[in-house]
């Protein structure tokens, strides 16, 4: 026993029987994008942050973001708390209902299957996963390869202790489901026609299944919106000097597909910056399943 | 130099010269610290710096930062630290790039390791500098086709730059050498050997 056995407890209390689509997230690397590290993090805080402060948890602590396919088996009796999207999970053979703390005793299984209507759910366990930090978080970044706990079948992990008691919800909160992301103009809109900027927002956008937790792509929905996507990509823009790129900057790429930033985004980027996803909707384009289709409005 | 807002939850200064943004980078650092500021992150690019922060103190950073604007107009090169590279000049693209700039191999390799380089700024992965001060001579457009494996340490240039690879990645630059150094280690306490401002020179290693 070392002595940090004093603010965790170190035996083992959960072990991963399958990883399926899951990394563990927290709030990621400030600080660091100076030298190239990108933020990371869970791709939509809010679901993060409150299946934390549900399970009592500091918003810091990390998470299970799982896409579905997890199985885990509790070592010793845990609480845990599931966020995000409508999905089928289970403790052993019964539903695991969302925003509720449930005690998952010794020897019973969590199985989160599939995910619905959004992208990522996200499963607390009261105390926080407690493994190593990289740069003060341990968060999968997987543009960098940054790995501070790998996640593979049979990897077993400790928690932390709890803050505070967990609790439910009686009534859970979901993920906003909206086809409409509100936008801002991004740094190089300027190099844009007027009305082409107008266009952009009486275009209709498809997630793309090439989206992942560094981007939302979106492609143009139908021929005549693929010709409008042309004109844009045709825009005499010069050469652009690579720009810092924030959360939610949507990026213009010489194919013509806009690129929404999302946790793993790098820190830099030379394709145009044409506008940036509004704060409270970014959490809501990390929920955008592959094929549906995605209507963007200006806010200024 | 301009300054405005990216988005509700960062601020962008752009239209810099080429020297200044890592310059810029410290002012504000230290102007936030001052005004008691709260930031996340603080980035340099090629000609433009954005700093990270909460929506609620988006219009104080921009005040701050716009009463910035003398000073950092003015900033010529920083006199950050100075890290030599050893750099054994075995690039698989030495002879083209000599070809293609009309020089011999013998006159590329003095010319890029007699120039003084500044990291302009860092991107594309953990702890990948962005040089300047490359010769003119030696402005290159990046290779048509980018390599899928590109060694770690393989010194490169391309555009008006030069940079090293601080791990094996994929990458579009022209390969001129290799070093010793190690630009990145998580572990370290400071991960990345080269930062916004550190000035670097390659030492001809045989």
């Amino acid at each position: 026993m070392t002595t940090n056995s004093v603010s965790s407890d170190h035996r083992v209390a959960i072990r991963v029987e399958r990883v399926g689509f899951t990394t563990l997230q927290d709030l990621g690397r400030p600080g660091w994008a100076h030298l190239g590290v990108p933020h990371s993090g869970a791709a939509d805080r809010a679901s993060h942050r409150l299946a934390n402060r549900l399970a009592g948890n500091l918003p810091t602590a990390a998470t299970f973001e799982t896409s579905g396919g997890l199985v885990l088996r509790a070592d010793r009796d845990v609480v845990v708390v599931l966020t995000g999207p409508d999905c089928e999970a289970f403790v052993d053979e019964i539903s695991l209902a969302r925003c509720r703390a449930t005690r998952v005793s010794a020897g019973q299984h969590v199985r989160i299957e599939r995910v619905h209507a959004g992208v990522r759910s996200y499963l607390a366990v009261s105390g926080g996963i407690d493994c190593p930090m990289l740069l003060g978080s341990r968060s999968l970044d997987a543009l960098s390869a940054i790995v501070p706990q790998p996640l593979t079948d049979g990897v077993e992990l400790s928690v932390g202790t709890p803050r505070d008691q967990p609790q439910s919800l009686d009534l859970p909160i979901w993920p906003t489901q909206s086809s409409r992301i509100r936008v801002s103009r991004g740094p190089h809109a300027e190099l844009f026609a007027p009305e082409l900027l107008e266009q952009l927002t009486h275009t209709t956008w498809t997630v793309s299944p090439a989206s992942n937790r560094v981007g939302v792509r979106l492609a143009a929905a139908t021929d005549g919106d693929a010709a409008f996507a042309d004109s844009l990509t045709s825009s005499s823009l010069g050469e652009l000097d690579s720009l810092p790129l924030v959360r939610g900057a949507v990026q213009l790429t010489p194919s013509g597909e806009l690129v929404v930033m999302l946790a793993d985004h790098p820190t830099t980027g030379g394709y145009p910056v044409i506008a940036v996803v509004h704060a409270d909707d970014i959490d809501q384009s990390a929920q955008c399943e592959p094929g549906i289709e995605i209507d963007l409005s200006w806010t200024d | 130099m301009r300054v405005r807002p990216y988005g509700y939850e960062a601020t962008i200064i752009d239209q810099l010269g080429p020297y200044a943004a890592a310059t810029l980078r410290e002012e504000i650092l230290d102007a936030c610290e001052k005004n008691g500021l709260l930031y996340i992150d603080v980035i340099p690019a090629a000609t433009s710096v954005v700093v990270t922060h909460e929506a609620r103190v988006g219009n104080e950073i921009r005040r701050v930062v716009s009463g910035l604007s003398e000073r950092v107009t003015s900033a010529t090169r920083a006199m950050g630290m100075l890290v030599e590279l050893p750099v054994r000049y075995d690039g698989a693209d030495l002879t083209d790039v000599a070809e293609t700039c009309s020089l011999s191999v013998e006159r590329l390799i003095a010319l890029h390791s007699n120039a003084e380089y500044e990291v302009s700024f860092c991107g594309f992965a953990p702890g990948f500098a962005y040089l300047v001060g490359l010769p003119r001579e030696l402005h290159l457009p990046r290779r048509a086709s980018p390599r899928t494996r590109v060694p770690a340490g393989s010194v490169a240039i391309a555009a008006r730059y030069s940079a090293v690879y601080p791990r094996e990645s994929p990458g579009g630059w022209h390969l001129l050498g290799t070093t010793t150094a190690t630009l990145w280690d998580i572990a370290r306490e400071q991960p990345a050997l080269l930062q916004p401002g550190t000035r670097v020179r390659f030492v001809r290693a045989e």
